[in-house]
């Protein structure tokens, strides 16, 4: 334990030198990857960055605020293709980078400005409506998108390095990745996340607060669609190749499952759902010869085991993954004194579940 | 004295029912100003109409002598009016620490994206609110929960948590709804104490609702009886208390 001094001490990124340490570690290991891992695993760990960007920006807006999408997969798509076209029109990387994620950020202006009337399952249909929309743009729109034949996406290009390996691209993912984090980590612990917060408990209390509703509901929606946005431009770049049915209502559910079996409200948990849906379809691929036939020959085998495993979460542990993270620490930190039932009925250490 | 505010001619009908109809009346700055009833006779409503949660019918609100009845909702806290709610509207799920500091929410004045580039103007702004916020939690001797999540605290604690969450709204008229509710008597007692300071120590105009009656004479400049949302009588406790009407009210006429 680290004592805080001042009250700059309890602002601080990391609460103390341990937990600098281990993010320091994890952070040497991620960037020494590349020498010792496969092609193939540095690909799974690229798509864990992608899917944790949009996991990230995701949780914003649905753990935090309380809003629910089924639309990211759209915010996804337009960040792809504003990457692409960019990139394909001569636009510098980086540039095109940035105006990927602003114009989607804009893009999630326009829908969350109708969203304000709107919540639960109405603001599902809503943002389920807006990604139809956008698949059929995407598809009409072939002067500029190419409409089902796809766009082939030049190598991206960063300060006069040509990102063209496998090894460019992860180190691509994962510079976004951190970037999208730290800068949803800030606006959470600032001002605007106290209000987001307020706005999820009692939006009647935080009006009364001086909070304007309408104005950060909008703000974590435009968020959470310039980090998908950010997300999809890396993605059209890690692929090389991006058409219309790369983004079905499938990959938005499977966004969504991110942030629930990751666990609503925290940070940790959109990573490890970021993690949970590269890793199942391996897990299932390796399953699958020791599956009668039968089964193991179902095309839906996919889809089936991620709703079953949504169910059970919400059923048996609706903190999902950072649930068990969460009592892993006070298993351990507690040790020997820690008893079973602890956690029963909210009676988790408070202090583990108020910071992030 | 001066008035810090004035409702004029206030009404709110919903369909045919008048729950307030045509209340009138003046707060003085550095005072208490209750106001009493019987059940459903409108005290709730006043103040959701105070603090722009219902649009009034008819009728004029002023503070330090700008109108401020037709401005939106989450702009009365910036014009300096604060509350607490009768059935605690606390953030459930954040920290005494974390509620208390959205009270101060428009007293910070930096943006989304500063916020996001962590910028020292942004750093500077937290370490100023924090500090105005320890103020109150020393005020109100909230130190021992400061960062318990509220929603898991005993029903007393969570109304000093709320009322620490108005009071870091630096409000020039601080409204309580019922702060005695669900309170014992040595709380009672507490509380009263704590209202006397506010208008004293921290020299903020407090206008409450309330039904315990010891506390109303206790800490009451002035007190205002309704029913059937209009008004009964108005005047020190000790008038309000001997007036006719209100026994009526309160008894029946026999």
């Amino acid at each position: 334990m680290d004592m805080k001094r001042s009250y700059r001490d309890d602002l601080r990124l990391f609460p103390g030198g341990g937990t600098m340490a281990a993010y320091a570690v994890l952070a040497a290991i991620l960037l020494a990857l590349p020498l010792v891992a496969g092609n193939y695993m540095l690909s799974q760990v690229t798509f864990v960055f992608i899917n944790g960007t949009v996991a990230v920006g995701l949780m914003l807006l649905i753990g935090y605020t309380g809003q629910i999408s089924l639309g990211h997969a759209a915010f996804f798509s337009v960040g792809a293709y504003v990457g692409a076209v960019l990139q394909i029109r001569g636009v510098p990387t980086l540039g095109a980078l940035v105006a990927a994620g602003a114009v989607t950020g804009i893009v999630g202006v326009i829908v969350g400005l109708p969203a304000l009337r709107m919540r639960g399952i109405y603001l599902a249909m809503a943002t389920l409506a807006f990604a139809f929309i956008v698949e059929e743009v995407i598809v009409r729109w072939t002067s500029v998108t190419r409409g089902n034949r796809g766009l082939n996406i030049p190598d991206p290009v960063i300060l006069g390095h040509k990102l063209s390996t496998g090894t460019d691209i992860y180190y691509l993912a994962f510079g976004v990745f951190v970037i999208v984090l730290l800068a949803v980590i800030n606006i959470l612990r600032g001002r605007t996340g106290r209000a987001l917060a307020a706005i999820l408990d009692s939006d009647i209390a935080a009006e009364c607060m001086g909070i304007n509703i309408a104005l950060f509901k909008t703000i974590a929606f435009a968020v959470s669609a310039a980090a998908t946005g950010l997300a999809g431009a890396v993605y059209g770049h890690k692929l090389g190749y991006i058409s219309p049915e790369q983004f079905s209502i499938q990959l938005s559910v499977e966004f969504l499952m991110m942030v629930i079996i990751g666990g609503l409200g925290s940070l940790h948990g959109a990573v490890f759902g970021a993690i949970f849906v590269v890793v199942l379809p391996q897990a299932i691929l390796l399953a699958k010869p020791l599956l009668p036939t039968r089964i193991a020959e179902q095309p839906i085998l996919d889809t089936a085991a991620f709703g079953i495993i949504v169910i059970l979460f919400v059923m048996f542990e609706p903190r999902g993954l950072n649930g068990y993270w969460v009592r892993m620490k006070a298993w351990f930190s507690l040790y020997p004194f820690y008893r079973r039932g602890m956690f029963k009925r909210g009676r988790i250490a408070a202090a583990d579940l108020v910071k992030h | 004295m001066a008035a810090l505010f004035e409702a004029r001619g206030l009404a709110i009908h919903f369909g045919g029912i008048k729950a307030v109809d045509g209340i009138s009346f003046t707060v003085d700055a550095g005072t208490i100003f209750t106001i009493i009833g019987p059940n459903g006779a409108g005290k709730t409503t006043i103040f959701n109409l105070v603090s722009r949660i219902y649009r009034p019918t008819a009728g004029t609100i002023l503070l330090d002598g700008a109108d401020i009845t037709a401005i939106p909702a989450h702009h009365i806290a910036r014009h300096g009016i604060a509350r607490t709610f009768q059935n605690i509207e606390l953030f459930d799920n954040r920290s005494v620490l974390q509620n208390i500091m959205v009270g101060q929410h428009v007293h910070i004045r930096t943006n989304v994206f500063a916020e996001t580039l962590r910028l020292p103007s942004v750093i500077a702004a937290e370490v100023k609110m924090r500090r105005k916020v320890e103020e109150i939690i020393d005020f109100l001797r909230l130190a021992p929960y400061r960062d318990a999540r509220v929603g898991g605290l005993p029903y007393g604690v969570r109304k000093m948590v709320e009322l620490g969450r108005a009071l870091a709204c630096e409000p020039k008229l601080l409204l309580l709804d019922e702060p005695s509710s669900g309170l014992n008597v040595e709380e009672t007692d507490d509380i009263g104490v704590l209202i006397g300071d506010i208008r004293d120590v921290l020299g903020i105009t407090v206008l409450m609702v309330e039904h315990d009656m010891r506390l109303v004479s206790a800490v009451s400049d002035r007190v205002l009886a309704v029913n059937f949302g209009r008004q009964l009588a108005l005047g020190t406790p000790a008038e309000v208390q001997r007036d006719q009407a209100v026994i009526a009210a309160y008894l029946g006429s026999g």
